[in-house]
């Protein structure tokens, strides 16, 4: 196989552990083109394979990890590669976004996604280089940890691991490169299903890319522009994601006690601003990541990665606990076990309110600490009959138990840290994203509801136009391969450095009634043949890189491609408007008790988002939005095999 | 008194978690604490989201905002990400 564009390897691998052979899979360039790589690449592949209903532990099942066109081309937070797969937690497509070495080393290996199918009889591990694929005995590797894992393989290669999670089939295991995770949706338990317990790449060369004086340019610009940033510049950097926790509690969007409050009163000890003060070591990047979010703390004496905002939230004020060295170590015992954090904490969360309310005595308690290390140990071993039953997700505990009226998750996901009903937006997305309750794939409408800008969260006007931009943004931001940090630097420096000016409130006050002319852009994206350099580059890079035209109409569709495409996957999986729906605790109890504004209308806001998105009441995509896309007549890209050189540079 | 807390950048940039101060409107309440900690800068509080009794500022009388003994005053730097 080859490609006629830069910056991509040309070939894509499908490897089969049943028989262990290999061979390529024919993605043509005008897959490429379409789908562009990352997540939507992975998408167009997983709609051959996903006929119907599958069970993610069979043979059947398909793990796509796919590098996207700017890994490896040097430009700034543009490491991030995906792993796709039918999720265990929620038996549908899940993507799952990581920022580990692995998607540039894939890409210097000359690879640009590797298709992995059936099941190996013993635990091994796979050594790809260029020459092609070892299937290597892992016997050793059973039990140990993400890191020992890791270290236990040597050399300079990258690798994906799976923890003791993944290999006992917790359904949200993760899977981990460096110290990065592919968190959420179970990918890890994926692999260990298939006796996967690593995937080790060496690549060395960098693919050539399309115009390198141009990318140049467009890079040096691109890295200034982040450095100065407010955010990407100076807050993240300095703070970390937990700098929101503050404005967090004071926007009522702090989940706590099982998302009974948008506020904890403990709050103040589990902020980013105590971990900067007492716990940060120094802050940490992704390869080529000028932003450098990451936290690095300690924990028994060696330097580790330290939380996030998400498990901040969780691990604190979900589970009424303000002991932030107690964060970190949990966060640190998740990422070596290999689970995912968001899902562990919900779960462990929604066991708590089980044992309050009578219906499970699990030994959680609210606010009751001494005996969590102990749980995720069993979890992650399946050691116990506690811990066999919550490595489930919260889902199927409370369908064994009861309580779906609290049980926190949105077709199966556990919900992130921000309290929907606090910011109705985030509500909407979180019920209609196609991974689950996730806040990403929401569309992350929560950062214009309170947490950057302040437009008015209860609103129901616009939020479903912005949730459908940004989703759609974030979708091809992802596929190109770059962190959904490098969007932020969209928003105007004045926003942020003038939050009181007449502008900022004028923007603020303006937004939600903009649904219109957004809901034009996000039906007709071809139309914005624009490219916004200074506030997203993204274009501009993918161009010099690949040779594609791509404008900002194109990135839009693109995105747009990728998240209808993966609905009509989960739709022949079952997923229709009766799946898009929060807990009843979301959305028919007010949060602030006798003020109606404070739980999420989602009836009202699900219409307006499928008539947004171009679909019918049942939540299916309409034929005319799947034409208007091109994915009204996709081939099975796999039956091209016979006539594969004729695609070759579509 | 009213307690004062910081979040966000400017409490790393000015060393402290929270002070008391007298002041009558959130005006004064920045010009004290200028006089207090010179590490302050009026011009980067005026540009601070600042939430007293839980209430941005901006939706009561902005920098006339009357103060009383008692009173919680939060100053943040603008965040984002997660």
């Amino acid at each position: 196989m080859s490609t006629s564009y830069g910056a991509y390897a040309g070939t894509v691998l499908k490897i089969d552990l049943t028989s262990r052979t290999v061979s390529d899979y024919p993605v043509s360039d005008e897959d490429r083109r379409l789908f562009l790589g990352g997540k939507i690449l992975a998408a167009r592949i997983m709609n051959d394979f996903i006929k119907g209903p599958m069970d993610p532990y069979g043979e059947e099942n398909v793990l796509v990890v796919s590098s996207c066109p700017l890994n490896a081309t040097g430009c700034p937070s543009s490491s991030r590669f995906n792993v796709s797969t039918v999720s265990p937690l929620t038996g549908l497509l899940t993507s799952s976004n990581c920022g580990g070495s692995f998607g540039c080393a894939l890409k210097r290996a000359g690879y640009d996604a590797l298709v992995i199918t059936g099941k190996s009889e013993s635990l091994i591990y796979l050594d790809i280089t260029r020459d092609g694929v070892e299937f290597k005995d892992a016997e050793h590797l059973r039990g140990k940890k993400t890191m020992d894992t890791q270290r236990s393989i040597g050399g300079k290669s990258s690798k994906l691991v799976i923890g003791p999670a993944g290999e006992n089939l917790v359904r949200y295991a993760c899977a981990v490169s460096d110290e990065r995770a592919a968190g959420r949706g179970g990918v890890g338990a994926v692999m260990g299903s298939k006796n996967l317990k690593a995937i080790v790449v060496t690549g060395t060369k960098n693919p050539a890319v399309y115009n390198e004086k141009a990318l140049r340019k467009v890079k040096a610009k691109w890295t200034k522009r982040l450095k100065s940033h407010p955010l990407t510049g100076e807050q993240l950097p300095r703070l970390g994601t937990a700098a929101l926790i503050a404005s967090m509690q004071q926007k009522r969007l702090l989940a706590t006690k099982n998302f009974t409050d948008g506020r904890y009163e403990g709050y103040k000890s589990i902020t980013g601003e105590e971990l900067a003060e007492k716990f940060l070591i120094r802050n940490k990047g992704c390869i080529s990541c000028p932003i450098r979010c990451a936290r690095v703390v300690e924990v028994n004496g060696e330097c580790v990665k330290g939380p996030e905002v998400e498990i901040m939230g969780l691990m604190g004020a979900n589970i009424l606990n303000d002991d932030l060295g107690d964060i970190i170590r949990w966060n640190y015992e998740m990422d070596e076990l290999g689970m995912d954090t968001i899902s562990a904490s919900g779960t462990i969360a929604f066991a708590m309110e089980l044992k309050e309310k009578g219906m499970w005595d699990s030994g959680l308690e609210f606010g009751k600490t001494d005996n969590i290390s102990e749980v995720l140990e069993e979890i992650a071993f399946r050691s116990s009959e506690r811990g066999n039953r919550l490595a489930e997700g919260a889902k199927r505990l409370s369908d064994e138990f009861g309580g779906e009226d609290f049980c926190i998750q949105v077709k199966g996901m556990e919900l992130s840290a921000y309290e929907p009903r606090g910011a109705v937006g985030q509500g909407l997305g979180y019920s209609v994203a196609n991974r689950g309750g996730c806040h990403l794939n929401a569309g992350y409408e929560v950062v214009v509801e309170g947490l950057g800008l302040t437009i008015n969260p209860y609103t129901t006007h616009g939020k479903a136009e912005i949730a459908v931009m940004f989703q759609n943004l974030m979708e091809a931001v992802s596929a190109g391969g770059n962190c959904l940090f490098t969007t932020y630097a969209f928003f105007p420096f004045f926003l942020f450095k003038r939050p009181n000016s007449f502008l900022s409130k004028t923007v603020n006050k303006a937004l939600p009634y903009l649904g219109g002319p957004l809901h034009v852009i996000n039906k007709y994206p071809h139309l914005a043949h624009i490219h916004l350099t200074a506030m997203l580059p993204h274009t501009k890079a993918l161009e010099a890189a690949t040779g594609m035209k791509i404008t900002m109409g194109d990135l839009m569709r693109i995105g747009a491609r990728g998240f209808n495409l993966e609905r009509m996957i989960n739709a022949r999986m079952g997923v229709s408007a009766k799946d898009d729906k929060l807990p009843k605790r979301l959305t028919e109890e007010e949060q602030v008790p006798g003020d109606p504004r404070t739980k999420v209308p989602q009836p009202l806001l699900k219409k307006k988002f499928y008539f947004a998105r171009g679909w019918d009441e049942d939540g299916k995509v309409k034929p005319k939005t799947a034409k208007y896309y091109s994915l009204d007549a996709l081939d099975d890209i796999g039956a091209r095999r016979s006539d594969a050189e004729a695609n070759i540079g579509k | 008194m009213v307690t004062v807390e910081f979040f966000g950048l400017y409490r790393l940039n000015y060393h402290m978690k929270s002070v008391e101060v007298e002041a009558s409107t959130v005006k004064e309440l920045f010009k004290k604490l200028y006089e207090i900690n010179p590490f302050y800068s009026v011009k980067e509080l005026k540009h601070s989201i600042v939430i007293v009794n839980d209430v941005n500022f901006n939706d009561l009388k902005k920098y006339r905002t009357p103060l009383k003994d008692g009173d919680r005053v939060l100053i943040m730097s603008p965040a984002s990400g997660g």
